[in-house]
């Protein structure tokens, strides 16, 4: 069929752009991903979950350029003691990051390491691969065959501070690709920052193995230049009785595609998962969700929040999938937009698939302009439109900054978004 | 009472006492309505053919474009895929392997009144429990006595295997000037009025099944109310397979005019084969301004036995379109039959300020599979739509709701509430939510709930300490699930889906 | 102080009249009692004051210290001193109920060009003034009105009156869902806060309130107009014969 033939094309040329880093152990899974590369194209306007996203920007061979933008505030978790590293345009910058060592902690690079038995090897492109299935994530793949970096993290106790990844944009045309690794041992818990806009176009993937009873905690804030383009996937993997928090604040940016791809494999785990995203003008914000039960008596939470104006386009893909026998599971999801004019439009597709009885799933899902009641009552105490309207908004994302642990972070987060909504209105 | 321990693959709960399960065995998989008619057939060569289709459009006495219309829409499906999204799973289907054309031969002569119909046929109807008689159809059901004797009367066009047997009440409907008949008929009698509609809502390239439908349909139900006409009593159509091996590929077609209003109903039932059976049906409604139409139905072809063999493959494409503004309609669908459903009873809003509505109760037990929803598509201004969607899943089956919410740029101040509710039962069966939700402008309000939960354990042990057994106590709370549902019914339909829910759901305790 | 002249408003999306003319004069250190049948337009007299959307003024005026209160945004009004205390309190997720308090206080304090008040102060005030209230710490955390009770959610309202110091309080019907207790408890905090500067206007369809917050005035109304206006004897005369007698002796 001829458009089989084109995206056979497409996929082609993307690859013929880029260079597989050769040697070392991570090789034989570079060439697998590959493969899998090949034999699932690139995604297409037709595949079911990029119905709502159009993949072309992020298929394409080059990038868009986009723009840098110099937004003159203090730089995010600033005032948060952690461990930096930095990656400008995708290339680690020694001269910017701390020194790579913390106890409880061990972190290398992936291009550095080079030792053949590596622990990572058992995970790189494995989270990924099964992830793979029953949605193909060709992007993840891709990755997985062709990232020139990434940090690789053994957590084996409770370091005392974040690691921060940063994620700075230099050049206007660069086109970065980074995986990470994390694994956490049986008992571990950290908390992994990761903010900046990274690259005119941008592809992570960040596979996460959370044993026995550690914890995972992950607070990401996007880059807020306008025009650039991210494809990012987390796929975790969780233990018996563990858990993983993860939340992305985004606000601007072109193109964001953030999947997730969660597997409770082991009993009593737990996931949460959540959103903030603010949207103006030129900004499509895709958030793709894939929960698994496969374990007893695990809990999920997907709790999403869009503002969306000036024809921002908001997407939602949330699913909870029950496995056969995983019994006693709760499953939340909710997903809400708040339209702030006529030209915005929020896509969406919240779903459950579920294969046991002794189950509590529920989902929900909104769209609709600012609450007028609300507004009113507001205005009525004295408070202006404009600041009433931030008020609001501000409460409505805030639902889904509740779920970060860290009242800290929390914090942080609040502090940002207020500020930017401020500087918007006013 | 002592408790014994199950054997794991029984899929037992710890806590059921022997006596009922055996008992739910033995009512288990019982499917009233499995007998056939003996009666001669006269059918068309088996496989689908241009040849074939021109027999159907003769056998008909179908003027020429009619036979065009047809043949077009055979080309059409030539090229079409058969669509594999929805979450069901089934044999490969062999469309040369089916008759599509057969009737009974004492039908060759058309009966010039219902008197004149074969004994054979009144009597199958009869044991059907659908009279073609006209006479008052709920008398001796409880609660009848209430309704005043002029809201009794239910109209009735009954459809055996491709060919419509007799309507009911056609004289005294002509007087209120609706028309209500066979489509076979309305294409020879009221042709205008059927080329003005026909396919205009479900155009003939559609999706697969619609364009086939087009292509072979043989009979089904026309409607037209006039304007400014309250139909005075309820229309129903009953549909019977009977035939093996044969499709039944029925059309219906009502148009509610300006300021009318309609009330359809609709059943259906096959008797118990071995071999899987395909009903392809399309259901096309026109609503202009101001007019409601309301269209029930109570589905309840054979769904096979416990282990999935035989049972009608149902896909059926139904919409409504609401052309006018203030238009008005209103699905209400009870999904209990058929090995495989595939349906989506939509709306498209077109008339400013026009209203859809979706109640629907679908079943599915032992190796059922149901893929089944709605799309309300917002294109007018301050339109409402409103959908409720129960589901429940039992034994081996699975349960799916698929649903698409469309709110136009154009759809200025609409508002959607949807709530989707899904109840598993055994821990065999599943149960799906694929909602598509899709909001292009800012005044408009879409909300969508849905919940996947088991049976409340507090109110079956509620229910039980009061002295039902498992079973009713099942067939209760499930039917407590479904109230929403069963109250927007016609009242004859809701003794009768409710009494459904029950016989469903046999056999899935346990 | 609140002036109201011939003042007539229809229904934005119908074509529908509510209020037919009305007059209304609330002095600085009164209380005017407004009691009426149901849909006689009490409740839309409060809210074309306070500036809700939906409606039309088609005639008359209303004016607050001279200042035309029609023209203004509702915060506006709200910074002119005009307060709305609503028959239902809207619920807000995900506000808390001492920042909607310390915006709006601050928020009037700005349009007023005065300092806003500092986090101590602020603080220190609220407490002291929830606790007539009996509204504990955990109220003021909770978002605004979520989960609080009918009685809870109309003494926010007095607290949040009791916190803005508005020169014209409207009551509009606070009375309704209130058991006797609670009832008191709301009474007590709108008669702290009479002085001789400021006005009320009770909304009320039952004289009970009235025990508790005597007014110096009381009007009838029906059909969007005022028809009757008297001392308090004429809330308890509505009290002994209901809104038929009177109604039938102005028609």
């Amino acid at each position: 069929m001829a458009e089989a033939k084109l995206q056979e094309t497409a996929t082609e040329a993307m690859i013929s752009t880029l260079s597989m880093p050769q040697g070392g152990w991570a090789q034989p899974a570079r060439e697998d991903a590959l493969a899998r590369v090949r034999a699932m194209g690139l995604p297409q306007r037709r595949d079911e979950y990029w119905k709502f996203t159009r993949p072309d920007t992020l298929t394409q061979a080059e990038p868009v350029p986009a723009a840098i933008f110099e937004h003159g505030d203090a730089p995010m978790f600033d005032g948060i003691d952690r461990l930096r590293i930095v990656f400008a345009d995708g290339e680690f910058d020694a001269d910017a990051s701390d020194d790579l060592s913390l106890e409880g902690v061990k972190i290398e690079r992936l291009a550095t390491a080079m030792s053949d038995l590596h622990w990572a090897r058992d995970l790189y492109g494995t989270l990924e691969k099964n992830g793979q299935n029953p949605v193909p994530r060709p992007l993840a793949a891709l990755n997985t065959a062709f990232a020139t970096d990434g940090v690789l993290i053994h957590v084996t106790g409770r370091p005392s501070k974040p690691i921060n990844l940063i994620y700075k944009h230099k050049s206007e045309t660069s086109d970065a690709m980074l995986h990470h690794i994390v694994k956490l041992d049986a008992g571990a818990e950290m908390t992994l920052l990761e903010n900046g806009p990274a690259a005119a176009r941008f592809n992570t993937v960040m596979e996460v193995d959370v044993a026995d009873t550690a914890r995972f905690h992950h607070v990401r804030a996007q880059g807020r230049d306008h025009e650039r383009r991210a494809a990012t996937h987390l796929f975790t993997r969780l233990g018996t009785e563990s858990l993983l928090k993860s939340f992305t604040v985004t606000v601007n940016g072109a193109m964001t595609r953030n999947e997730c791809v969660i597997e409770l494999t082991g009993d009593d785990a737990s996931a949460h998962v959540a959103g903030a995203s603010v949207g103006d003008g030129d900004f499509h914000h895709d958030d793709t969700v894939f929960i698994t039960h496969d374990a007893v008596n695990c809990e999920s939470r997907q709790v999403y929040k869009k503002v969306l104006r000036n024809g921002a386009t908001g997407v939602f893909q949330g699913k909870i999938l029950v496995k056969e026998g995983a019994q006693k599971t709760d499953g939340y999801q909710i997903s809400q937009s708040l339209l702030l004019d006529g030209d915005s439009q929020f896509l969406a597709k919240p779903e459950l698939e579920i294969y046991a009885d002794d189950v509590a799933c529920s989902h929900g899902s909104t769209s609709g302009a600012i609450d007028e009641e609300a507004l009113f009552y507001l205005r009525a105490r004295g408070v202006s439109h404009a600041e009433a309207t931030d008020l609001l908004t501000l409460a409505f994302l805030a639902e889904a900054v509740e779920e970060i642990e860290s009242e800290n972070l929390r914090e942080e987060i609040i502090g940002r978004l207020s500020s930017w909504l401020e500087r918007r209105s006013g | 009472m002592e408790n014994v321990t199950l054997k794991e693959n029984d899929g037992v709960k710890e806590g059921v006492d022997q006596e009922t399960v055996d008992a739910v065995r033995e009512v288990g998989g019982k499917y009233k309505y499995g007998w056939s008619t003996d009666i001669e057939m006269e059918y068309a060569p088996k496989g689908l053919t241009p040849d074939i289709v021109r027999l159907i459009s003769e056998k008909n006495e179908e003027p020429e474009w009619m036979t065009e219309w047809r043949l077009a829409a055979y080309d059409r499906w030539l090229t079409k895929k058969e669509p594999d999204w929805a979450m069901v799973d089934y044999p490969e289907i062999d469309f040369q392997d089916q008759y599509y054309y057969a009737r009974p031969k004492s039908m060759i002569e058309k009966p010039k009144s219902l008197d004149d119909v074969d004994p054979k046929l009144l009597e199958t109807y009869k044991k059907l429990g659908i009279p073609l008689k006209e006479q008052m159809v709920l008398a001796g059901v409880e609660g009848a006595e209430d309704i005043p004797a002029e809201g009794r009367k239910v109209a009735v066009d009954a459809v055996f295997d491709s060919v419509s047997v007799g309507t009911t009440f056609q004289d005294e409907l002509k007087k209120a000037g609706v028309i209500f008949c066979s489509i076979s008929e309305a294409i020879r009698e009221h042709p205008e009025l059927v080329r003005k509609y026909l396919g205009t809502v479900v155009p003939v390239s559609d999706n697969f099944y619609a364009t086939l439908n087009s292509a072979v349909f043989s009979d089904g139900s026309f409607v037209y109310v006039p304007p400014g006409v309250r139909c005075p009593m309820e229309l129903s159509t009953y549909f019977r397979i009977n035939a093996e091996n044969t499709g039944q590929f029925e059309r219906t077609l009502i148009i509610a005019d300006k300021g009318s209003y309609v009330s359809y109903l609709e059943g259906c039932t096959a008797p118990q084969r071995d071999e899987s059976q395909l009903h392809a049906a399309v259901v096309e409604i026109i609503v202009e301004e101001d007019a409601e139409v309301k269209y029930s139905t109570v589905q309840n072809w054979y769904p096979g036995d416990e282990d999935g063999k035989g049972g009608i493959y149902n896909f059926v494409t139904k919409r409504a379109d609401c052309r006018g503004d203030r238009a008005k309609v209103m699905w209400t669908q009870v999904e209990t039959g058929s090995a495989v459903t595939w349906k989506y009873p939509s709306c498209i809003l077109r008339g400013d300020d026009s209203q859809g509505e979706f109640y629907s109760i679908a079943i599915a037990n032992n190796m059922q599979q149901a893929d089944t929803g709605t799309k309300m598509i917002h294109l007018g201004k301050r339109t409402k739509s409103r959908i409720v969607s129960k589901g429940i899943s039992a034994g081996k089956a699975q349960n799916t709701y698929r649903g698409l919410v469309s709110m136009h740029p154009k759809a200025k101040e609409s508002r959607n509430y949807t709530q989707c509710d899904s109840l598993l039962i055994g821990s065999d069966c599943g149960a799906h939510t694929v909602p598509y939700i899709e909001v292009k402008n800012n005044s408009s309000r879409v909300e969508h709930e849905a919940t996947t939960s088991k049976v409340d354990d507090d109110q079956m042990f509620y229910c039980r300490s009061r002295g039902m057994d498992e079973e009713e106590a099942v067939a209760l709370v499930v039917n407590g699930f479904c109230k929403d549902v069963l109250q927007a019914l016609p009242m004859e339909f809701a003794m009768e889906a409710q009494a459904l829910v029950a016989i469903s759901l046999e056999g899935s305790v346990g | 102080m609140l002036s109201i002249k011939n003042l007539h408003v229809e229904l934005e999306d119908e074509d529908k009249k509510i209020l037919k003319g009305v007059d209304l004069e609330v002095e600085a250190g009164k209380v005017h009692a407004i009691m009426g049948p149901n849909g006689s337009g009490k409740s839309t007299l409060s809210y074309v004051l306070s500036g809700k959307d939906g409606y039309e003024v088609t005639d008359g005026s209303a004016t607050l210290e001279g200042n035309d209160l029609l023209d203004l945004e509702p915060e506006e009004r709200a910074a002119a001193g005009l307060f709305l205390a609503f028959q239902y309190p809207v619920e807000i997720p995900g506000v808390g109920n001492m920042t909607f308090l310390r915006t709006a206080v601050n928020a009037q304090r700005k349009a007023r060009g005065e300092e806003e008040m500092s986090a101590a102060d602020f603080l220190k005030e609220i407490r002291a003034k929830a606790k007539d209230l009996k509204i504990d710490a955990d109220m003021l955390k909770r978002p605004v009105n979520m989960g609080f009770s009918g009685g809870e959610k109309k003494r926010n309202e007095i607290l949040q009156m009791a916190m803005l110091e508005p020169k014209m309080c409207i009551l509009d019907e606070t009375d309704s869902g209130l058991d006797v207790d609670a009832m008191k408890l709301v009474a007590e905090g709108v008669n702290a806060l009479r002085n001789e500067g400021r006005g009320f206007l009770v909304i009320t369809h039952y004289q009970r309130l009235l025990d508790h917050i005597k007014p110096d005035v009381v009007h009838i109304m029906s059909d969007g107009r005022i028809i009757k206006t008297g001392g308090p004897e004429l809330a308890l005369e509505v009290e002994h014969n209901g809104y038929a007698d009177i109604l039938a002796e102005v028609a």
